[in-house]
């Protein structure tokens, strides 16, 4: 056997801390980056968050048949290839599919979207904001009204200066006073409800307030005064 | 009555009475040109609108009213701040001639409410009745609630920058409960009680000559006057009566403010039906 050189020593230690490394230590920083390859991560994060990336690229091919575990869309497993086929919300062309389609009006379907005030004060039509066909649902990477470009390319059409966070007003404001409401729109559910108490109750209070108080002045007593005969005292 | 004899007593200086003709003015202003945007789906809305130049312009002008209001607001804070008795201060802020509340109104409010039932004899009022700060109070808030929600929809370039833009459905829906409440409380209970009731009518007229009948409010408040009697100021709050064409002047107006406002009630409430909300 040959001698252990100082040399072969410091390669053989160093070829041991690699394999103990690689074994116990977490993956480099290159795998801990939010990422569009490692199928199972992207996933988890595009269902945490709905959206699916706040970058411009658009993912790569996905495995068909890869799923998330323990979701579900109807009998089909949610993958992002599924959503791309399947969910309306995130194909190029929304409407892809239906029946009869070049045939409808817009409103036959989306009847609560033509109550709000830019359709019914401003009468604006839908395609003014939503285009021309195919209209790209609003969560595809590419659509004009993907949040992270909407407020360039569709607001700022009327609105001009409009910010990201201008854009985030709700244009198709649901009805605050609605329990749906409590969940898409916190906010305006509790201001609406909360404003409606104050309204009812200032007059819950003066209404019969008022009526006593015009009803009961009408049974004063006249006193009689020498100043003048028509006195209301 | 010759407008000689001094038969009337001293309620409100001519400062007081020009901020509440502004505020009047000014309010119609934009309860008619906010009801024509909201109404604008109506006919009724459409003409309303057509006399303010239009569904754009009637905007413009709310919200140039608007800002006005809020100069207004600020102007008349600043003019409380002169007229607050800081010699006296806190104390005064709770005295009898301060507009704030104080325990005795919630008395008088359930005295005269057992009044209005026959239970009990009528409270003595002193210088302001309850529904009176508790008016002057409305006011107060209602331009606080409506002057930022409104300056927030009319700079929403701004004042996305400042919170989120969904802000302003939140900053709609307020603006729009709180100015229909404003004018509903206005249009009903304001003029009812300035107006209709026996004791004013057919028009209180202590805030446009400035005074009220010494007779009636001796009726009405008779702690405020016995107060006067005791201090030995009562003869010095006495004025004589307006000219008989001043008087004509502040009836002809206090009337027309009545029609704009119970044409604006009623055409709402015809309306409501009519509109998306």
């Amino acid at each position: 056997m040959k001698k252990m050189t100082p040399g072969r020593l410091v390669l053989v230690v160093c070829g041991i801390l690699l394999l103990a490394g690689n074994i116990f230590l977490p993956q480099p920083v290159s795998a801990q980056e939010e990422v569009t390859t490692a199928i199972r991560r992207y996933k988890e994060y595009e269902v945490s968050t709905g959206y699916y990336e706040e970058y411009e690229a658009k993912p790569r091919h996905q495995r068909p048949f890869v799923e998330v575990p323990g979701v579900r869309r109807g009998i089909f497993p949610y993958s992002p290839t599924a959503a791309r086929v399947r969910v309306r919300t995130r194909l190029a062309d929304s409407h892809q599919g239906l029946k009869f389609y070049n045939r409808r009006r817009c409103e036959e379907c989306h009847v609560q979207e033509t109550k709000d005030i830019h359709t019914t004060r401003a009468n604006l039509t839908c395609r003014q904001c939503h285009g021309g066909e195919p209209i790209a649902s609003n969560e595809h990477y590419f659509s004009p009204m993907n949040p992270i470009r909407r407020h360039a390319y569709v607001c700022a059409k009327c609105h001009e200066g409009a910010s990201a966070s201008y854009a985030s007003y709700v244009v198709h404001a649901p009805n605050p006073s609605l329990a749906g409401t409590l969940q898409s729109f916190p906010v305006l559910f509790y201001a609406f409800w909360i404003m409606i108490v104050i309204a009812v109750g200032t007059f819950a209070l003066f209404l019969p307030h008022t009526v006593l108080w015009g009803i009961r002045e009408l049974f004063i007593k006249k006193e009689k005064t020498d100043r003048e005969p028509d006195d209301k005292d | 009555m010759s407008p000689t004899t001094k038969t009337r007593i001293k309620r409100f200086t001519p400062l007081q009475r020009i901020f509440h003709l502004l505020l009047m003015l000014s309010f119609l202003t934009q309860g008619a040109t906010g009801l024509a945007r909201m109404y604008i789906e109506t006919a009724w809305g459409k003409g309303l609108s057509r006399f303010f130049g239009g569904y754009d312009f009637a905007l413009t002008i709310h919200i140039y009213v608007g800002i006005f209001m809020i100069c207004g607001f600020v102007f008349h804070f600043l003019y409380m701040l002169f007229k607050i008795n800081w010699k006296q201060f806190p104390g005064s802020l709770y005295g009898p001639d301060s507009i704030l509340f104080r325990p005795k109104d919630l008395k008088d409010f359930f005295q005269h409410i057992a009044w209005f039932l026959g239970i009990k004899k009528a409270p003595e009022f002193d210088r302001w009745g309850y529904w009176e700060k508790f008016d002057y109070f409305a006011v107060f808030w209602g331009m606080i609630i409506l002057g930022v929600t409104g300056l927030l929809m009319a700079y929403p370039l701004v004042s996305s920058r400042i919170m989120p833009g969904w802000g302003l459905n939140v900053a709609f829906w307020i603006h729009r409960i709180e100015a229909l409440l404003a004018m509903a409380h206005l249009f009903v209970i304001h003029f009812f009680i300035a107006h209709l009731r026996r004791h004013n009518f057919p028009m209180d007229q202590a805030m446009f000559q400035g005074s009220a009948k010494l007779d009636t409010t001796r009726h009405e408040r008779p702690a405020w006057i016995a107060r006067l009697k005791q201090s030995g100021d009562l003869e010095g709050a006495l004025v004589t009566e307006a000219m008989p064409a001043q008087r004509v002047i502040y009836y002809v107006f206090g009337f027309v403010a009545v029609a704009v406002g119970l044409f604006l009630l009623i055409g709402a409430l015809i309306n409501v039906s009519y509109i998306s909300w």
